[in-house]
């Protein structure tokens, strides 16, 4: 069985792992990262969202041996156990998640729009969670949450 | 009214575990020594089975058990009618895709799924069922032929006033046939648990549920085990709507920990979930209406035809809705309602958003204003010389009750949306120009209301216990509210949670809300109906009051604990009542909610597609708990209108699914929102109601659809009465028209 290594959130893992592995099921079921969701199966809602080397990818489709060597961020590397990602708070405040079954796949595409475009505008945003379904929300919270991550990012505080 | 936490958007209880992706969802419970379950489902949508074996995958290495009709103590269920049977056994009839044969239980997954591919199943097919027009016709084959003689499981009949004198009365008559498809809930957690026996010894079970303590009735009657004997745990659920109301996969996870007696898991995928799980009833509606000149309606006839699909599920109960809603809030002093629901082959319908009020709501509304346009009557001022008020007198003959929002959320949306109003004539904005010139723009106009807590002599209660630890100085250290209360996402917790804060008067942090574990927490009824804001909310407000009576003697004594119990019954407020069978009157529910909403839709002339560039969306909630909540449910029923509008529809030919995944079954992605979306909080009290509340959770959905469709016709003169207006449909409607 081939052994899979990568850093994750930070630290280096090594996972042994079967040829047709995919890297939402690894990361689950091997490595007891439960954050990240499955839902489709086909990578079509995103909620299996991970960053592969900062790029968002969906993991449900992803086979795991491609990420050998790489750095993957679960929704689990975002914040401190004492301090949420600025994302994350985010999401809170504006009452972005409702059921929450969709919120890492979200948020961790929110971080990848903002690792790269730091003041994106609401059209970008929408593109940059335009993978992501959400059944509850409509997206409004979630949009609005972004925009309030994206000034507090800034530096602007963000209302509320 | 001032309030410290009510109608305050305090941060959702789940929230901060939410966002970590910590709050375990039922696929994320694993248990030392767990096996792994898989179905064999039927491969027929009607069907004899004349054999199953299980010989070559029973010796498959590593398969534990394949359960079959045998092995279920007592093999039949369903939520309100027992017509459904867990496994379906040689001799005995799949009736749709989603009945299941077997279940095999093995080391892993990947066995199981292997194992199920070698159970050999021998089917006598039978002729199929799809439409329930031609089921309802006396040769029809029939889905149930041990149980009646016919696959109408049920008529409704209303007959208010004079229907004849009516017509005769009207100087205009509006007809119309409206068609709305099969919609898949798609809750984005699809079905998943894991059932074990506890420390006890009681068949347990971890699932999303909407009705956890029910669950236990049917899978007691199942396995013939006493209640006491059974549990169910519902952590955090991955939407709902309506979806977990019927069991499908609870019964099937205590059957595997019943016969195996180690923890079992199973999970469904997508395509599972799809094809075996029940959906919103499509319609088959045929309205005419009458008005005078001056736009008073006189009389309502209405034929209504739903798709039950093979098993009754709540098809009663939600066409008993369709009925009493399907004028509409409007005053209409002549009707004739006959409503049907019918066995098919096709998925199993059961209860969605809306419950029942969906449909006829598409229907009443494409009525209302194509007679508008009829009368050359502004949409908004035909509505409101319609419109109920408190005391108005029903469609089921029953007054009001007090509360009535309906003209108050209509007016403040049409002022929203740029109407003009001058004694009581509307008039509406001036769109501005399309962004292309070959597009056409176009705005419409809708409204809707739904019940709140159950209905027609249905008991609606709660029961709730409320905890106080106190501190040194007696001030209350923090609360335990204990209620068997699922909370789909919505936030019923967080609402429940901040009505007991502000009933103690404590700080909304002080207040937690105990985990859904029938073993731990009393019986709340279902998350359905809209009801646990103004249900539960109720029961919780009596026993916080009761708690802060115990604390005074607690005061007394030196006690540093506090625990009050207290039942909410809807009956003690507004008795409902079940249809008369002949005339159709009743008082058929307890509290209700009311709804506007305005689209302003662009219409590509050339492809026919639609894109929805804003809607404005008005609830009346009777009190907003919890804002932010209230404008969470508003996009989200906006989300799901529009996808009914436009994108969802779960086709089946044959019985046989054509819509198996998300990339074949169209959600709507952000993309395809409304740019602008401008939610409106209406707040006529409800006095029954906790701090006036009403309810919100499935209202919202309600007018999306008729508003984009009469948008449409607004933009480019075709009327679309068959759902969804994809944009073939309406390239087609133009291209014939002109």
């Amino acid at each position: 069985m081939p052994t899979l290594k990568m850093t994750l959130n930070g630290q280096e893992v090594s996972v042994d792992v079967e040829p047709g592995d995919l890297l939402a099921y690894v990361l689950r079921d091997k490595l007891g990262l439960i954050g990240t969701k499955i839902s489709c199966g086909e990578g079509e809602c995103g909620a299996c969202t991970v960053l592969v080397d900062g790029k968002s990818v969906d993991s449900c489709i992803y086979p795991a041996l491609k990420a050998q060597g790489r750095e993957v961020v679960t929704i689990e590397g975002l914040g401190e156990d004492s301090r949420l990602d600025p994302i994350q708070q985010a999401f809170i405040d504006r009452t972005a998640p409702q059921c929450g079954y969709c919120i890492p796949g979200m948020v961790i595409s929110a971080k990848a729009l903002l690792d790269e475009t730091p003041h994106p505008t609401r059209k970008e945003i929408e593109e940059g969670i335009s993978g992501n379904l959400c059944r509850c929300t409509g997206y409004y919270q979630i949009i609005e949450a972004i925009e309030l991550a994206r000034e507090r990012l800034a530096g602007k505080g963000g209302r509320g | 009214m001032s309030n410290k936490v009510v109608g305050q958007s305090v941060p959702k209880i789940d929230a901060a575990t939410k966002v970590r992706g910590q709050r375990k969802f039922p696929q994320d419970f694993n248990l030392e020594g767990q096996l792994y379950a898989k179905v064999v489902w039927s491969e027929y949508p009607h069907a004899r089975v004349l054999k199953v074996d299980v010989s070559q995958a029973e010796a498959l290495p590593g398969v534990v058990a394949i359960l079959t009709s045998k092995d279920v103590p007592v093999n039949e269920y369903g939520i309100n009618i027992i017509d459904q049977p867990v496994l379906v056994g040689e001799g005995e009839k799949v009736r749709w895709l989603g009945d299941r044969i077997a279940i095999v239980i093995a080391e892993s997954e990947k066995i199981a799924q292997k194992a199920c591919q070698l159970v050999r199943v021998e089917y006598e097919p039978l002729p199929v069922v799809t439409d329930p027009r031609e089921a309802m016709k006396p040769d029809a084959p029939l889905i149930h032929e041990e149980r009646s003689d016919t696959n109408i499981l049920k008529h409704i009949k209303i007959r208010k006033g004079d229907i004849e004198k009516g017509f005769a009365e009207a100087d205009v008559i509006i007809e119309g046939y409206y068609v709305t498809p099969h919609v898949e809930h798609a809750y984005m957690q699809p079905e998943a648990g894991i059932g074990y026996i506890d420390e006890e010894g009681r068949v347990t079970v971890i699932a999303a549920a909407q009705w956890s303590h029910d669950d236990l009735h049917q899978i007691s009657h199942m396995l013939n085990l006493p209640i006491d004997q059974l549990r169910e745990i519902v952590p955090a659920i991955g939407g709902a709507f309506g979806g977990r109301e019927d069991m499908y996969i609870q019964h099937l996870l205590a059957l595997c920990a019943y016969c195996v007696r180690r923890p079992v898991k199973m999970v469904f995928d997508r395509e599972e979930s799809i094809r075996n799980t029940g959906k919103r009833h499509p319609y088959y509606m045929k309205y005419r209406t009458g008005a005078t000149r001056d736009g008073k309606l006189t009389a309502v006839e209405i034929e209504i035809i739903s798709d039950a699909g093979a098993y009754a599920s709540t098809s009663v109960p939600v066409l008993s809705n369709s009925a009493s809603f399907a004028a509409g809030p409007y005053i209409v002093p002549n009707a004739k309602v006959d409503a049907y629901t019918v066995y098919t082959n096709n998925a199993v319908a059961m209860a969605m958003r809306g419950f029942g009020s969906t449909q006829p709501a598409f229907a009443y509304e494409m009525q209302m204003n194509k007679l508008a346009e009829a009368l050359k009557i502004d949409p908004v001022e035909l509505r409101m010389k319609n419109l109920f008020e408190d005391g108005s007198i029903a469609l089921t003959g029953n007054p009001m009750p007090p509360g009535v929002g309906i003209k108050e959320a209509l007016r403040q949306t049409a002022l929203a949306a740029g109407w003009g109003e001058e004694d009581g004539n509307w008039v509406k904005p001036e769109l501005g120009p399309p962004s292309a010139p070959y597009k056409r723009r176009g705005i419409g106009v809708a409204c809707g209301y739904k019940n709140v807590g159950y209905s027609f002599g249905f008991d609606d209660r709660t029961r709730v216990v409320v905890d106080l630890a106190l501190d040194e100085s007696g001030e209350i250290a923090r609360a335990l509210v204990k209620l068997g209360a699922s909370d789909q996402g919505m936030g019923a917790h967080t609402a429940l949670a901040q009505i007991a804060a502000e009933a103690l008067g404590i700080d909304y942090q002080k207040v937690r809300m105990a985990l859904v574990d029938t073993s731990m927490v009393p019986n709340a009824g279902s998350c359905s109906a809209s009801r646990h804001v103004y249900i539960s909310g109720n029961a919780v407000m009596r026993a916080c009051q009761e708690a802060l009576r115990k604390r005074e003697e607690a005061l007394r004594t030196g006690e540093r604990r506090v625990s009050a119990e207290y039942e909410y019954r809807g009956r003690s407020v507004r008795p409902t009542t079940p249809y008369d069978g002949d005339s159709g009157m009743c008082n058929p529910h307890i509290s209700y909610g009311y709804t506007s909403q305005i689209a302003l839709v662009e219409v590509d002339v050339e492809t026919g597609e639609t894109e929805v560039l804003k809607v404005w969306a008005a609830q009346d909630v009777g009190r907003a708990i919890n804002p932010e909540m209230v404008k969470g449910q508003a996009g989200g029923g906006v989300h799901m209108g529009l996808g009914y509008a436009l994108t969802e529809e779960f086709i089946q030919k044959e019985g046989l699914v054509k819509t198996r995944r998300f990339s074949e079954y169209h959600i709507p992605t952000v993309a395809d929102m409304p740019r602008e979306f401008i939610p409106l909080i209406v707040e006529v009290a409800d006095p029954t109601g906790p701090f006036g509340a009403k309810g919100v959770g499935e209202m919202t959905t309600l007018p999306t659809a008729p508003a984009i469709i009469s948008a449409i016709h607004d933009a480019v003169g075709v009327w679309i009465d068959n759902l969804p207006a994809t944009a073939e449909k309406v390239w087609r409607a133009m291209r014939s028209r002109s």
